[in-house]
């Protein structure tokens, strides 16, 4: 069935593409430009007034921007003096550090528009629904309505934030991470609820622009799902840094008062509540896949028991000519995970073989120090029944780390007991975010720990802590 | 006299001789290792590390010094000082924890660390002048590891204000006119350091462009940065003569000769292999032009004598030395092994730092290769941007048929951290669609790496 052309506003423009994509972050722009690099002619739906998603305009970029400043704070806060150098007046004017914030978001979010205009991908703004299973009904931004037909949709509305229930998000006083982005004045002491990678990233934030800052996770480390050691030494090195770490803690009343609010947490085995008042609560308690108002139900898409868009190996879902990728369907939410998805997505309708080995994600967290991993925890080893050799270094004795001053954290390999195969490598270390890098290749390729051992690692880098480690799986390190 | 009999004899205690001897301890094989300095050689005393440390300082000065003006970050601050000798201090107590951590793993490892320089009398046997008297050693095997120093201009002899990157290292203070001779990585390492800190500084270089040893493309960035510091740099230009007190040198430019005032002039025209003050000549090994000549398993010219690290040449670096002395420990204890790395990663730490690893696109096709080439600019890069670090791009190298990769590089801040992600590619025998097909975490800078295959298969995401 071809529906009418129905363009009520702006000119008549042929309404039937190859690919259309419903989102335009990380997954959706990416698999939108993979498409039309393939010849195929594609559209994107979104209806935020810029592209790129939660994770350019209020996620992954604007927090590392903000990350960057109170790093470079923070450092001249705590570390100048023990190299000979000093400072008068340090101080920070945080209308400047929001606003340059907000100047890379628009960098980032203009340089995607760019790339869709170069690439021929035509942003639809609006938001789309499906009326059938290749008819799409955009309430476009601009009012009114269009209707296109899609021979393929790739399904990338991504995630939103999960609420706590009976907690309303004011984004002034009770923050998610949008507002969390936004704060000013700094506020003088906040609560975190939820130590997981958002909300340390954003807890160091504040905590080094001068908050005091109270994390309270519900289990009994921060960063849950990681290697248990990492998470026990970077709870550790969290609270040298100053940050209050109320852990096995569930909250239990979140209330607004005339200043600020006040958080009552218990211990999760039981015990005597505490109350904190404090400026700003952010919950950061995880988030949820977002498919609200899409009418998956008219088109009978299949989801699973978490409200996720079920998938097969080639982000086909069950309805013909409809897939879906990123943070609406089962794995890690992380962008590059649906960036590759995207990718492979858009290969697929294009009738290439596209696939994602979901094995190997890399995830990092942009605290100072940087935790990066890939691949199975300790843990989850242990539980698999898989037995294994752990090799593990310490920054302390890497002196490119020492001469930076940078000598927290260490890097731990994981290698198959029998075969040497590395299985997981994770890392507490300043530049822990780009040396995964080398893990993930290293795990794509099957490596051994022989083999990352025998590479030969630049000296003086923080790499050399990678080849350490994998000379202590065989219990043979030089440094160490 | 006392005489030690070892099954494994190591000249010299750098990053080549110490790893050799770890190693060996290791490997449980008798091992003696002689250098007359502290533990380390040059790295460790007098060159990666304290310069790194040297390097680190005068980035996070110059960061303050940003702060006191108009800056994106908001961040202000007031009348920034840096205290030379309190620095010095700082990177002093680094060294010398280094240096006893070293001294502390040939223990551990049972490798006996003889203080004093040695002398070797025959193929077999060292004679070393120690604190205590002399000591001779039997050994089974050598390994020479006596690295390489720094080369002088004979005009222009070490001394006084006329010093190489070992005094510029230990300076009491930052100097006012710094004029460094030689565009190479070292001299513009420190010059570098030295302009961030205040220092007035002048490159002199003979060739027509810095970083000679890199391809134009790798230098431009950083030619670029030396200019935003205030760097000035004079290419075809050479070194003649400097006045007495070595206050200021005469170089000779393509507009005839000329003068420039200097505090202090930095000589960092290379470094030649130590070959001489250790006996070498008693062993008279073949010589490969002016270094030992080894094979793929160190082995020089005589039964039992490994020669490893500068003293067998180019490319003269720590982790090469480290690699070889690893591999020649484990052929004396028996194993079978050869050098044959596809790729030595190098750094330059500058600022953009420089990192290449495998072949530059010069040198694949000179080996014959038909390429194909992809470069990504970290000003497309998101996390470059959030870190004010948009300079500099990663560059990718492969044959045209069979899309192998033969070669990376990048210029970048930061891209030294990203050198083994580029080593283990080129050693698993990674193609383009490899590095392509491999995540990389959002947001990296690495992301750089696989966008640049990506642009090597034609279809780049971000650019």
């Amino acid at each position: 069935m071809v529906p009418p052309v129905l363009v009520k506003k702006g000119h008549k423009m042929s309404d039937t593409f190859d690919v259309v994509v419903i989102g335009a972050g990380p997954g959706g722009y990416v698999a939108a430009i993979r498409a039309a690099q393939l010849g195929l002619k594609t559209a994107c739906i979104e209806k935020r007034e810029t592209l790129g998603g939660t994770c350019l305009n209020v996620g992954c970029m604007p927090s590392k921007a903000l990350l960057h400043a109170s790093h470079l704070y923070d450092e001249a806060n705590h570390d100048f003096e023990k190299f000979g150098l000093s400072v008068k007046g340090l101080d920070y004017d945080i209308e400047k550090v929001l606003a340059t914030k907000d100047e890379t978001v628009k960098g980032l979010t203009g340089g995607i528009e760019f790339l869709f205009k170069k690439n021929k991908v035509e942003w639809i703004k609006g938001a789309g629904k499906f009326t059938g299973k290749d008819t799409i009904e955009v309430a476009l931004n601009e009012g009114g309505s269009r209707t296109i037909t899609a021979k393929n949709t790739i399904i990338a509305t991504g995630s939103d934030v999960a609420n706590l229930p009976g907690v309303e998000i004011d984004e002034k006083t009770i923050v998610s991470s949008t507002g969390a982005l936004e704060l000013n004045p700094v506020p003088k002491s906040m609560v975190v609820i939820g130590g997981g990678v958002i909300g340390l990233e954003l807890g160091s934030v504040w905590r080094r622009f001068g908050s005091e800052v109270t994390v309270v996770e519900f289990m009994d480390q921060v960063l849950p799902g990681m290697d248990m050691e990492v998470r026990k030494n970077f709870g550790r090195m969290l609270k040298k840094q100053g940050m209050t770490l109320k852990l096995s803690s569930k909250v239990t009343a979140v209330e607004k008062t005339g200043k600020g609010a006040k958080v009552t947490f218990e211990p999760v085995k039981g015990g005597d509540a505490t109350t904190l008042e404090v400026d700003v609560v952010l919950v950061s308690i995880g988030r949820r896949p977002y498919t609200d108002g899409l009418g998956l139900e008219t088109i009978g898409v299949e989801m699973d028991e978490r409200s996720r868009i079920k998938i097969g190996h080639d982000f086909s879902t069950n309805v013909p000519g409809v897939y879906a990728i990123g943070d609406v369907v089962e794995g890690p939410m992380l962008a590059h995970k649906a960036e590759d998805e995207g990718v492979a997505a858009a290969e697929n309708i294009a009738g290439l073989t596209g696939y994602v080995n979901h094995d190997v994600i890399p995830g990092v967290v942009y605290t100072y120090p940087e935790v990066a991993s890939v691949g199975k925890t300790e843990e989850e080893l242990k539980e698999a029944g898989v037995a294994y050799n752990a090799g593990k270094f310490p920054f302390t004795a890497n002196s490119r780390a020492k001469a930076n001053l940078a000598t927290d954290g260490f890097v731990k390999i994981l290698a198959d007991k029998e075969t040497d195969r590395v299985l997981g490598v994770h890392i507490i270390g300043a530049d822990a975010g780009n040396m995964i890098a080398q893990a993930a290749t290293a795990m794509e390729f099957g490596a051994s720990a022989e083999d990352i051992a025998l590479t030969c690692h630049a000296h003086p880098t923080e790499t050399e802590a990678m080849k350490e480690a994998a000379l202590a799986v065989h219990k043979r390190t030089i440094h160490m | 006299m006392k005489t030690i009999n070892c099954k494994v004899l190591v000249l010299g205690a750098g990053p080549g001789g110490y790893v050799a001897a770890i190693r060996a301890g290791q490997l449980g094989l008798d091992t003696v290792i002689v250098d007359g300095q502290a533990p380390g050689g040059t790295c460790l005393n007098v060159g990666c590390i304290p310069s790194k440390a040297l390097i680190h300082a005068a980035d996070e000065f110059e960061k303050s010094m940003h702060f006191t003006g108009e800056n994106v970050l908001g961040i202000s601050v007031r009348a920034p000082s840096i205290d030379l000798s309190k620095t010095i201090e700082w990177k002093d107590s680094i060294v010398k924890r280094l240096n006893s951590g070293v001294a502390g793993l040939l223990k551990k490892n049972k490798a006996q660390l003889v203080k004093g320089w040695g002398k070797m009398v025959d193929g077999k046997t060292c004679l070393v002048a120690t604190d205590e008297g002399d000591v001779t050693i039997k050994a089974e095997n050598v390994i020479l590891a006596t690295g390489s120093v720094p080369v002088e201009i004979p005009s222009l002899p070490f001394g006084g204000n006329i010093i190489s990157s070992t005094e510029a290292l230990s300076l009491d203070g930052v100097p006012e006119k710094l004029v460094v001779i030689g565009g190479g990585y070292i001299g513009l390492e420190l010059g570098t350091a030295y302009a961030k800190m205040g220092a007035k500084v002048t490159v002199v270089e003979a060739a027509e462009r810095i970083l000679p040893q890199y391809d134009a493309d790798l230098s431009k960035p950083i030619m670029a940065s030396l200019k935003d510091l205030g760097i000035e740099v004079l290419l075809n230009t050479k070194a003649k003569a400097a006045n007495e007190d070595g206050t200021a040198l005469t170089v000779e430019t393509t507009d005839g000769d000329k003068t420039l005032e200097a505090s202090k002039i930095l000589v960092t025209v290379g470094r030649r292999a130590k070959t001489e003050g250790f006996g070498l000549e008693e062993l008279d090994l073949t010589m490969n032009g002016r270094v030992v000549a080894i094979n793929d398993k160190c082995e020089t010219s005589m039964t039992g004598v490994y020669a490893i690290g500068d003293l067998t040449g180019e490319p003269m670096l720590a982790h090469r030395a480290m690699a070889q002395g690893e591999m020649v420990a484990e052929i004396i204890s028996g194993m079978n092994r050869t050098f044959d790395k596809v790729s030595i990663p190098a750094v330059c730490f500058t600022d953009p730092e420089i990192v290449t690893a495998g072949l530059s696109p010069e040198e694949a096709e000179a080996a014959g290769y038909e390429t194909k080439i992809g470069v990504f600019p970290f000003a497309a890069n998101g996390r470059a941007m959030t870190m004010e670090a948009e300079t500099g791009f990663v560059r990718i190298v492969a044959r045209k048929d069979n899309h192998l990769v033969l070669g990376i590089q990048a210029v970048g801040k930061g891209v030294a951290e990203l050198s083994a992600a580029f080593s283990l590619a080129l050693e698993m025998g990674a193609c383009l669609e490899d590095v392509a097909g491999t995540i990389h975490a959002h947001p990296t800078q690495s992301e750089g790496f696989q966008e640049a295959a990506l642009k090597a298969l034609g279809h780049a995401l971000h650019i």
